[in-house]
């Protein structure tokens, strides 16, 4: 498994240079944005439900010590074993400690996007232990050795025609043809015995619910019900902010969810995990253990609890230009998209990651369509206020800012300088335009530059006396 | 200078003219101040005004940005209103400003007070002045680019739509993505000018899907970038901003030389 | 200090105030009530028809017939089988109430019930504690007679659905479950198993079944 490695520009390059990129990108996102529009409009008072959907998750986060302590207090009496976990390490560790203890060689893994957040699969590696993702992406990125691209379709960055290709050439029973159907097919074959073969099944929660203790999953394929019921240890690993205070306020965030991810009114299976098989009961594992991680979400309740809204849905992702352009692996870490570049920076620090928050056009769509009301934008520029000021901004950038702010302060020495740089720019003009610019090949790389006025409004203004 | 005076059938409008148009399109800031006008306001133009400070505030530098915000809002706080032909300008005084200011009361409270009466120009004229074009002709076709920071901080949607229903010949026709951002960004067009390229190229292709002759919108950082591109792209689409159009002064479109033969009326 | 005592601190540490669990309780009460105030009307008067819509709708991609009693499934597992080309064999949630029907009297096919769950069951027949119209949802809790792979091993999912048991909306279903014992497993199913994984376009049949018939009795 190769993660994205780079320099964000080099990951920039390799993206914008694959024309394969685009056009898998689009099918994908253009399908969801497509379902998604459709789910909306079919609830008028979409926007009033968002705003009662950040305040279930408010009310949980406002609680969040209350409900996680009465979640575990459920869970416990379920027979489940609850573990917590400070950091990445931490929770890997807990987790590769529960499959050795089980004797694991095979585990089976549902998708998981803190699985991927604290380097789970790999831990496991590290561990020697085999790993089968199940679910349908994540084992066509397992096949290709890569990492997930987006957080609802991980393999959203390759074609049909490339996972025809992966499973033609990895699959026992190769894909009779080539369609979607038939590929689809062979993949349920190809796993089928794996669900069995494991010793322990690996899944992630969209829900903890505080008033059963249960934890929920919310997925299409089914694979997470074969991957948590046949092995004889289920782990759960999630992040404690997916603390919700019932059933009730799971599923009517289910509702939201949904419609933002895919479109459909709800998934096929949602489904409550609580505790190990129980007496009489023919199937379920013997084990089963809640792994709970803060990985910075601690300090999120001070610095930007309303990021800890987040359902994880994809929708931002799926109406960003610039994740539209680069795909998910140009941003290096476990989330991309307008989420991940408010989240990566809280797991890997700001000094690497400075350039998520700042690629970024700030047009707002992202918060339009989050159905928890996050407002991404205002997060990403605090970010970028906290990279001003921690001095992480190219010193050429910080002293072109500077010295711009200092004459737009300041009016008469603003338009002074105006006065020479228009007429100079006139200079590179070929008719209306300008091709190429020096110290604005950032703009005339791209497009041309209009040849601007000889005098500016405002000395026509001074000029004129009157408007 | 025109005559003071606070009626409210007659409000005392301070343009707000924004860097961009100060700079490289001064037929947007006329444009303006006829229509406002038009509309009944008494337009001044303050010449102490520079830029809004969105590259700093935008860039993370709120310190920088201060004394900018400051200079805006002692300049145009004796109006009854400040009109800015841009919807990302205004959104940042409206919106923005008092974001700046969270932590300093005095500021906060001006801020405040400023932005309560700053309006984007053309919902200004709807949603205030009540206010449509009479006599205004243009015969062409035209697409039309709603820009982010208008559509999203402001609700700029209907009141273009509205105001160029009124000019005559005009046909209006959709864009696919209308609602999708240009990838102008402000500083990120040239600091991550590869994927706004990506980005404004996608969009210059809807915009030449259309088949229209006039590309229109309301912010011209938008504008150029899309003009820029399509110009590059070799595209015959001329770009306008909606101002230029309303107030009958569109001989030039954006990239055509004002003293040369590729000028023409877009009608 | 444990990871759990460090965890507790942090989150105590950044939201000190300590509400009483009555007011944390209706504060939470009203932000359900909130949420259900915004969704659209619904027609409680014909659940079963807004429930067969939905669940028939391409989205969700069920099939589903209607017969007067629970003892006319046999025959609509016949049918099922004979329009299928499926063998009579098929196993049968160990529910009593199914395991009493009169299997071997149904007309046509031969019907063998007995056939244990395995990992290539062609079909299942199961039996659904209820439905909520809303979303076109079959709802099971696992237990000795419920075991939850029923419902996701085979090909073909056919399952029995109490129209008495329909309710109309998820906030009913928390409703309902409140009143019951919490399963090991609750299983929401909304038609069959599904994957938009390649290119968004949706398959059917990714692990769970393929086809899902839902046979509905008063
Ligand atoms: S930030 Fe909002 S839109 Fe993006 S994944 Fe999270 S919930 Fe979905």
């Amino acid at each position: 498994m190769s993660a994205p490695s780079g320099t964000f520009q080099e990951r920039v390059d390799k993206a914008l240079g694959n024309a394969q990129l685009k056009v898998a990108l689009e099918r994908t996102t253009g399908n969801a944005r497509r379902k998604r529009a459709a789910a909306v409009e079919a609830w008028p008072d979409f926007v009033a439900a968002r705003a009662a959907a950040a305040a279930i998750k408010d009310h949980s986060i406002a609680h969040m010590a209350y409900y996680l302590e009465m979640f575990e207090r459920n869970a416990l009496a379920s027979g489940a074993q609850v573990h917590w976990a400070r950091d990445p390490d931490e929770a890997c560790k807990i987790v590769v400690d529960i499959c050795k203890a089980a004797n694991a060689r095979t585990v089976t893994r549902s998708k998981s996007m803190l699985g991927e957040e604290i380097g789970l699969p790999h831990a496991l590696a590290g561990a020697g232990i085999r790993r089968v993702e199940t679910d349908l992406a994540e084992h066509i990125i397992q096949l290709a050795g890569e990492t997930p691209s987006h957080i609802i379709w991980p393999a959203a960055h390759r074609t049909r025609e490339d996972v025809a290709k992966l499973f033609d050439e990895h699959h026992r029973e190769k894909p009779t043809a080539h369609d979607v159907v038939s590929m689809v097919g062979s993949a349920r074959k190809e796993l089928r015995e794996d669900f069995f073969a494991a010793d322990v099944g690996i899944s992630g929660a969209n829900f903890l619910c505080a008033d059963t203790g249960a934890i929920c999953t919310i997925t299409n394929e089914g694979n997470a019900e074969l991957t948590t019921t046949p092995p004889r240890v289920h782990i759960v690993t999630a992040g404690i902010e997916k603390i919700v205070a019932s059933t009730e306020h799971a599923l009517q965030l289910t509702r939201l969810l949904v419609r933002s991810a895919t479109g459909a009114d709800l998934t096929q299976y949602t489904t409550f995990h609580c505790g190990p098989k129980r007496p009489g009961d023919l199937d379920g594992p013997d084990q089963f253990h809640i792994v709970l991680v803060d990985h910075g979400r601690t300090e999120m309740l001070t610095e930007m609890p309303e990021m800890l809204r987040c359902l994880r849905c994809g929708a931002c992702l799926n109406h960003c230009v610039v994740y539209r352009a680069i795909g998910g692996h140009a941003y290096g870490g476990a989330y991309p998209g307008p989420m991940g570049s408010v989240l990566t920076p809280v797991f890997d620090g700001l000094e690497q990651t400075r350039d998520l928050p700042n690629a970024c056009t700030l047009n707002g769509q992202c918060r339009q369509v989050c159905p928890v009301d996050i407002p991404l934008p205002t997060m990403l520029r605090h970010w970028r206020e906290q990279s001003w000021r921690a001095g992480y901004e190219p010193k050429t950038l910080r002293a072109a800012i500077r010295l711009w702010a200092f004459f737009a302060a300041r009016p008469r020495l603003y338009q002074l300088a105006q006065a020479v740089a228009l007429p100079a720019m006139r200079l590179f003009a070929k008719g209306g335009w300008i091709s190429s610019l020096p110290l604005a090949s950032g703009w005339t790389a791209a497009r041309d530059l209009p040849k601007p006025p000889g005098e500016s409004f405002l000395t026509s203004i001074r000029k004129g006396g009157t408007p | 200078m025109p005559e003071r005076g606070n009626a409210p059938n007659s409000p005392r409008v301070g343009l707000f003219v924004t860097c961009l148009v100060d700079s490289m399109r001064p037929n947007v800031g006329f444009a303006a101040v006829a229509l406002l006008k038009s509309a009944g306001c008494k337009v001044e133009i303050p010449l102490a005004q520079t830029c809004c400070g969105q590259p700093a505030f935008n860039s993370g530098a709120d310190e920088a940005t201060k004394p900018i915000a400051r200079q805006v809002i002692e300049t145009f706080e004796p109006f009854d209103y400040l009109v800015a032909p841009s919807g990302s300008c205004a959104g940042m005084i409206k919106a923005h400003y008092p974001e700046l200011f969270a932590d300093d009361p005095i500021w906060l409270d001006r801020a405040k007070r400023l932005a309560a009466k700053t309006h984007e120009l053309l919902s200004f004229l709807v949603d205030v002045r009540g206010f449509r074009p009479q006599n205004v002709a243009c015969k062409a076709s035209a697409t039309y680019h709603d820009s982010c920071s208008g559509l999203r901080e402001l609700g700029v949607k209907a009141q273009p739509r509205a105001l160029l229903s009124s000019v005559k010949g005009l046909e209006l026709r959709p864009l696919e993505g209308d609602e999708t951002c240009c990838g102008f960004g402000g500083t990120f067009c040239v600091k991550y000018s590869d994927i706004s390229n990506a980005i404004v190229g996608e969009k210059a292709q809807n915009v030449v899907a259309t088949g229209a002759d006039l590309l229109l919108g309301g912010d011209l950082g938008c504008l150029m970038n899309m003009a820029g591109k399509l110009s590059r792209e070799g595209a015959k689409t001329r770009v306008f901003h909606t101002a230029e159009i309303l107030a009958g002064m569109s001989a030039y479109a954006i990239g055509e030389e004002s003293t040369g033969a590729a000028g023409k009326e877009a009608k | 200090m444990s990871a759990r005592n460090d965890i507790f601190a942090a989150i105590r540490k950044a939201r000190p105030e300590v509400a009483a669990p009555t007011s944390i309780a209706s504060e939470a009460q009203a932000c359900s009530q909130a949420m259900k105030r915004t969704l659209p009307p619904l027609d409680a008067s014909d659940l079963v028809g807004l429930f067969t819509a939905r669940v028939s709708a391409e989205k969700v991609g069920a099939t589903v017939e209607r017969v007067a009693r629970l003892t006319d499934l046999p025959g609509a597992v016949a049918r099922y089988v004979a329009t299928n080309a499926l063998a009579p064999d098929f196993a049968l949630q160990p529910d009593p109430r199914l395991q009493q029907l009169a299997w071997q009297d149904a007309p046509g096919a031969e019907l063998r019930p007995g056939a244990p769950l395995r990992r290539d069951t062609a079909l299942a027949v199961g039996l659904a504690l209820g439905g909520i119209a809303e979303t076109g949802s079959l709802i099971f809790h696992s237990g000795a007679e419920a075991p939850t792979l029923y419902g996701f091993l085979p090909l073909h999912h056919l399952v029995a659905l109490d129209a008495q048991t329909l309710m109309p909306l998820l906030e009913d279903y928390a409703v309902f479950a409140s009143g019951l014992p919490v399963p090991r497993n609750v299983n929401l199913v909304t038609g069959a198993s599904g994957t938009t994984d390649i290119e968004g376009v949706l398959a059917r049949g990714a692990h769970g079944p393929g086809n899902l018939h839902i046979v509905i009795f008063n």
